[in-house]
């Protein structure tokens, strides 16, 4: 549904590209999560694959359209959630969705419905200037599948929310994938994309370093970790250790030798570990 | 049907905008102004004092000319009070002139400065020579000084050459068809109506932006063309009203409105264009500032030589809100250059759609600024 090839993006439009040489496929159906720390380049990615960034060099296509030409018809199929809401701050949360629907040539949801999906089901006629920012971002998401959309693009769609809601949102990804939705997710979440993902790609500094599932990744850097809390100078400290990494193991004997445990338990390596192993850097 | 629900929607959200208010404030007090500080200063009962320098003879013939326009047929003996001091005239009135004869010059000159009007001494020699001589107030235009000069000192084989050469576009002294409160509407409507609209557009779509707003509007399946065009023709009623709150009190039902109406959606039209340009171009007001200030003062322009018809130099003409000012004054004029006036909305017209097609290129481009 999506596929991207040798995708080059450069804000200056010179060589210093935000994105660089970045190809992937994303089949029918999919959620393909794209993982990543601040300024990797995965905002700048969804840009042109949504037509919001000018293509500028490389090939994409998207549910058949080519993005170099984009048509607005392409637009009936995808919906698009946004990494900062932006909606009518002047209209209520209603309105907004209400005068949204009428942008497109296809059948559109029930605003009422939408709202209640994402527990704003009681605040349709408050303004979307009063709502909270993580309100805003509901409806911003809310919005985003009003067209039903074969292909989604949502950009960090649980960032500020809370747990609960958060799980919400997440059901309904999930809920969304049984109609075979294409998903294209951004996220610093790792277990979101851990538990929705098919497949996830590593972007450092515009390269796409690997992609793969979560599951694979596991049973690949499947290694064990412990978790080990200790008491140094009084203070409590909190690590977490590899058990093949040599260096790792000497750590973890000089602490079992010198201080005095207090909880020690191992545990499978999270995508954010593996990320952190994978790409030698942090996700934030 | 997209563009008439984004039309719809903006209209709703601009009547809710702190611009649509103050445009509407604005054409508030700018009707206020022109009703009530602005004198009407009606041209056709026009004040001129005299003084007949000439020959029993020759002054009845002079008195019979004016008796036979006088309303009354009558003169009347009045007396002015000038500073304490009582001077008496003869006092006639026809349609369009208010004329006092005085009996000697000193007279005249005290009565034409304490009345800020003209004066003139008509003087008649023996051998039948007319030689005129005027008491301005110092602050007429030149071209006016000269054209006293034309009509009056020269033979009349000049005075018909000279009359013939000139320029037939109406001067600002041309009283026969403004008063000054008319007069200063044609720079109102440009500056309310149409360039207003300039700076509004571009205020509302920086606010958009702010807002993320157009970048939700480009994945939809409407054209970013569309959204611009919905704010264009918001832009576009919100011109045509505040123009009317100027306009009907103060003209009533002398222009040309159908004609007013067309002059002000095509010159509307441009300037919203011109900032929708503007727009694309910056990230928000701020930046835009200095570019939008810059064009403040240019606009500006035409309309100082508009009040100030003694400074018209060429190139002014190539200012847009030149046309914009004299073509409000043809529009509401009484036998108004029509022509003129269809000419130039034809031309605002297709310089407001090449400005537009080159907004939407740049606003497509530049659609995550
Ligand atoms: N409009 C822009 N103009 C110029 N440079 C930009 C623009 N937007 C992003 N960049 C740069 O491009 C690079 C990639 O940014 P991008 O927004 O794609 O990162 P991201 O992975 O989405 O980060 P985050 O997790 O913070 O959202 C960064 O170096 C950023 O500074
Ligand atoms: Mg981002």
């Amino acid at each position: 549904m999506i596929t991207v090839k040798n995708l080059h993006h450069s804000y200056s439009r010179d060589e210093k590209y935000a994105v660089k040489d970045v190809s992937f496929e994303i089949e029918k159906g999919e959620i393909f999560g794209f993982l990543g720390p601040s300024g990797a380049g995965k905002s700048t990615t969804q840009g042109v694959l949504s037509g919001l960034l000018q293509l500028q060099k490389g090939e994409v296509t998207v549910a058949g359209y080519n993005v170099k030409h984009i048509k607005n018809k392409m637009f009936n199929e995808i919906g698009m959630s946004f990494e900062i809401s932006n909606v009518y701050n002047k209209m209520t949360a209603k309105e907004n969705l209400n005068f949204y629907r009428k942008l497109f040539d296809v059948e559109t949801r029930e605003p009422e419905d939408l709202l209640e999906m994402v527990g704003l089901g009681d605040k349709g006629n408050i303004k979307a200037g009063d709502f909270s920012k993580g309100m805003k971002h509901r409806l911003t998401f809310a919005r985003s599948m009003i067209n039903n959309p074969s292909i989604w693009f949502l950009d960090e769609p649980t960032t500020g929310l809370d747990p609960a809601i958060a799980a919400t949102i997440k059901d309904i990804i999930w809920k969304e994938k049984k109609k075979e939705v294409t998903t294209f997710l951004t996220t610093h979440n790792m277990h979101i994309a851990d538990e929705l993902c098919d497949r996830v790609g590593f972007i450092v500094d515009g390269e796409l370093i690997l992609i793969d599932s979560p599951k694979n990744l596991k049973l690949q850097y499947g290694e064990k970790f412990v978790d080990i809390e200790f008491v140094k100078d009084g203070e409590p400290i909190k690590e977490s250790l590899s058990t093949i990494d040599d260096k790792d193991k000497a750590r973890i004997k000089n602490i079992i030798d010198n201080y005095e445990i207090q909880t020690m338990h191992t545990k499978e390596a999270t995508l954010e570990e593996i990320f952190i192993k994978v790409t030698g850097r942090g996700l934030v | 049907m997209k563009l008439w629900y984004s039309f719809t929607k903006e209209l709703k959200l601009a009547s809710k905008s702190f611009y649509f208010y103050i445009e509407i404030v604005m054409a508030i007090i700018i009707l206020a102004v022109v009703l009530f500080a602005i004198p009407e200063n009606f041209s056709n009962s026009r004040t001129e004092y005299l003084y007949l320098d000439m020959p029993e003879a020759a002054k009845t013939v002079f008195i019979n000319t004016l008796l036979d326009e006088d309303t009354d047929g009558q003169a009347e003996s009045v007396d002015v009070k000038v500073k304490k001091e009582i001077l008496s005239a003869t006092f006639y009135e026809s349609d369009d002139k208010k004329i006092y004869i005085v009996d000697d010059e000193d007279t005249l000159i005290k009565l034409t400065e304490a009345k800020k009007q003209l004066g003139a001494v008509i003087e008649m020699n023996e051998t039948g020579d007319i030689h005129y001589k005027y008491y301005l107030q110092g602050y007429e235009t030149q071209r006016l000084q000269n054209l006293y000069m034309v009509i009056h000192n020269n033979d009349m084989l000049t005075l018909e050459t000279a009359i013939n050469a000139q320029d037939v576009r109406p001067l600002s002294d041309d009283y026969e068809v403004f008063n000054d409160r008319e007069h200063t509407i044609p720079a109102m409507l440009t500056f309310n109506g149409s360039l207003m609209g300039m700076f509004i557009i571009a205020a509302f779509i920086f606010l958009d932006k702010e807002q993320g707003i157009i970048k939700a509007y480009a994945v939809t399946a409407s054209a970013v063309w569309q959204y611009l065009m919905s704010k264009t023709l918001v832009l576009t009623i919100t011109s045509i009203i505040t123009t009317l709150i100027i306009t009907i009190p103060v003209m009533g039902l002398r222009p040309n409105y159908p004609l007013m109406l067309l002059f002000l959606i095509t010159t509307g039209f441009f300037a919203s264009t011109v900032g929708l340009l503007v727009s694309g171009y910056f990230r928000s007001m701020t930046k835009a500032f200095n570019v939008l200030y810059l064009l403040i003062i240019f606009t500006m322009l035409p309309a100082i030589a508009y009040f100030i018809p003694s400074w018209e130099p060429v190139w002014i003409k190539f200012i847009p809100s030149y046309h914009i000012i004299h073509g409000f004054k043809e529009v509401i004029v009484k036998n108004g250059d029509t022509a003129y006036v269809l000419l130039a909305s034809l031309g605002f017209l297709m310089a407001g759609a090449l400005m537009f097609i080159w907004s939407n290129h740049r606003h497509k481009k530049n659609l995550t600024a």
